[in-house]
């Protein structure tokens, strides 16, 4: 029996949650993680050699690490489109291999 | 002297090219590939270009392909007995 259903009609129809579950905000903090690791390293290593990058710099000036960040900015990201302005990250494409941390200002 | 030991963990498919690029660069041809670099401001760009991709770690030398290999080698189970002999003179020798 023919059953109306949008993904039916719609051919192909792709059902994204508007939110992120428990564990893929879980994982994503790991990632978050494990990049501010990566930097962590990275100017360390410099250091000791008595040497410094801009890049590293930069990073450390603008962008905030996990545990300073909050779920709002973990888990979310602005949208001018939205009623709220925010959708959440897993919106972004690709964004499991971005870093997406701060808002444009006033937001 | 101290290395940057790097290991690609995420591939770079679907990203800009520039990322892809700097993987090329860095020598990073496949998931899970190791290279050793030198540490300066030049690779540490390089590494901050691809940070979210890879894994890098502060190491004192470069070590050989195989001796990256024969860290993921399994513990083989068995042992081979010697004669008290060479034993013996293996713990002289120490």
């Amino acid at each position: 029996m023919f059953k109306p259903t949008s993904a039916l009609f719609g051919g192909l129809l792709w059902k994204t949650p508007w939110r992120l579950s428990s564990m893929q905000k879980a994982r994503q903090r790991k990632r978050l993680r494990a990049v501010d690791r990566v930097v962590d390293t990275v100017s360390a290593a410099l250091q000791r050699n008595g040497q410094t990058s801009k890049a590293v710099q930069r990073w450390y000036a603008e962008m905030p690490r996990e545990e300073e960040m909050l779920p709002k900015d973990k888990y979310t990201i602005f949208d001018k489109k939205e009623k709220t302005y925010r959708k959440g990250i897993h919106k972004l494409p690709k964004w499991t291999r971005l870093s997406q941390r701060v808002n444009p200002p006033g937001f | 002297m101290s290395f940057f030991r790097i290991t690609l963990l995420r591939s770079a498919i679907g990203l800009p090219r520039r990322s892809t690029d700097v993987l090329k660069a860095l020598g990073l041809k496949k998931r899970m590939g190791t290279v050793f670099h030198a540490v300066s401001p030049s690779v540490a760009g390089q590494i901050m270009k691809v940070k979210e991709l890879v894994s890098v770690e502060e190491v004192d030398r470069r070590l050989t392909k195989q001796e990256v290999h024969l860290e993921r080698k399994p513990d083989p189970g068995y042992y081979l007995e010697k004669s008290c002999v060479a034993e013996r003179t293996e713990l002289r020798g120490q």
